[in-house]
């Protein structure tokens, strides 16, 4: 049966989690879409200050008073919705983000993209949780462990990613290329097997939420089904009236077919999954020119790199979808019209339910 | 000491004995991503009751810096 999913101490009316998306895809107008459609918001803190004038000259503070004023514009409309960040631990500044996040009305940050051992170091005395995504049972172990024996607090929830995702994966390229990868349901399983171990140590509850790839409301059924306490979708909501990104990224994921979905390299060596379109032929050829760099990665090596991410996608998001990156889920294809947020989550929980009845 | 520590090696990155050589390094010859030097390093803190910061750990890289630090 349908669980409840319980984060912050706020009850969500349905048990999915809008995923987090950057850059310029998921922010206020998404998240209060979500909310209001009964679902958990995700703003996505990769470069949202992208289209402000400074951006380039004074990245972080650009970055944080978008921050500020998407958060705002959501609980001015949605004061009790349940809202979260998404930070990505091998962003630079990391610990500014966090700190900053600590005092804003939200109710978690999320972090991936590495392992983010110290996340609960700047949210003591906070009422802001910290969430963990990770793509591995080990991963999931370790951060319980770590995060326990540092600051004597566990994950508000664990998002198990798997290998239908979009944007960047937790997964090599050898990994990818020789189909030797771990399905999403044994990744789940896997993960469960590490939660259960600490929620029965500690007496606590742990909500376990599988993303990448779900796209139907039976994938949600049977996730749910296996024990997870709801599901994060992110793709999907890409191709919605409300979706903060460009028509014309939201057209080419809407136009793609199966082959149009491919993996491309990266500036941070693991690969991203994206729609092909001029870039990603133009990228087989030759390196990109790097026009600017505002240091968005840790792990970025900014010289011989096949392209800069943060161009690359702030280009395609803010309307150039033939030049620049258009990352995308694996099930993208599965799309065929722009709807609208409401319309998705009804179809999930009615299928879902159906699959339960 | 060593070979207190060769054996939490042993066990924690699964490779053999004869490859934690004082010198090796943990990521180039030892194969240890992020997640393992995470857990290398709460295991040592457990056989040996200590707490390490989180600079130190970082600043270990080869099976020398950890025995350096714990002879400290
Ligand atoms: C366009 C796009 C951008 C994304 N950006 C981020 C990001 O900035 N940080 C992050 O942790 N995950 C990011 N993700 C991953 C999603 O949050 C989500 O976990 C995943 O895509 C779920 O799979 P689905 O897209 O098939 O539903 C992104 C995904 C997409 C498709």
């Amino acid at each position: 049966m349908m669980k409840k999913l319980i984060i912050n101490n706020k009850e969500s009316k349905y048990p999915i989690i809008q995923g987090g998306m950057g850059i310029g895809i998921s922010l206020s107008r998404l998240s209060i879409a979500s909310i209001k459609a009964g679902i958990v918001g995700t703003i996505s803190a990769a470069q949202p200050g992208f289209l402000s004038k400074k951006f380039k000259s004074d990245t972080l503070n650009s970055n944080l008073e978008a921050l500020a004023r998407e958060i705002k514009t959501v609980r001015d409309e949605c004061p009790d919705g349940i809202l979260g960040v998404n930070v990505m631990y091998a962003g630079t500044n990391y610990d500014e983000y966090i700190k900053f996040l600590s005092k804003q009305e939200i109710d978690f940050i999320v972090s991936g993209a590495g392992l983010p051992v110290d996340l609960p170091k700047y949210l003591k005395g906070s009422s802001v949780k910290p969430a963990v995504i990770v793509s591995s049972g080990k991963a999931a172990k370790i951060i319980c462990k770590k995060w326990m024996r540092s600051f004597n607090v566990l994950p508000e929830f664990v998002v198990v990613e798997g290998p239908l995702a979009g944007g960047h994966l937790g997964f090599s390229k050898e990994e990818i290329e020789s189909g030797d990868y771990k399905s999403l349901e044994t990744l789940l399983e896997e993960v469960l097997i590490e939660v259960r171990k600490v929620e029965e140590e500690y007496k606590v509850s742990i909500p376990v939420i599988p993303a990448g790839g779900i796209s139907t409301g039976e994938d949600v059924a049977r996730y749910i089904e296996m024990g997870s306490a709801g599901v994060q979708v992110a793709t999907r909501f890409i191709a919605t009236e409300e979706c903060d990104v460009s028509d014309a990224y939201k057209q080419k994921i809407v136009n793609a077919r199966e082959e149009d979905v491919i993996f491309v390299p990266s500036p941070v060596g693991l690969p991203g999954r994206a729609i092909r379109n001029a870039f990603t032929d133009a990228l087989k050829t030759k390196n990109q020119k790097i026009k600017y760099c505002v240091d968005c990665l840790r792990v970025c090596a900014k010289k011989d790199i096949p392209y800069c991410i943060t161009e690359k996608l702030g280009n395609a998001s803010g309307g150039d979808a033939e030049n620049g990156l258009v990352f995308s889920g694996a099930k993208a294809y599965m799309i065929d019209r722009i709807s609208t947020v409401k319309e998705i989550v009804e179809e999930l929980i009615s299928e879902c339910k159906y699959c339960f009845e | 000491m060593f070979e207190k520590i060769k054996d939490i090696i042993v066990e924690n990155l699964g490779v053999k004995e004869e490859e934690v050589t004082l010198d090796a390094s943990l990521t180039d010859d030892l194969g240890a991503d992020s997640l393992d030097a995470v857990e290398l390093i709460m295991a040592i803190e457990d056989e040996f009751d200590i707490s390490i910061n989180d600079s130190d750990a970082q600043a270990m890289k080869t099976v020398q810096n950890i025995v350096d630090y714990l002879n400290k």
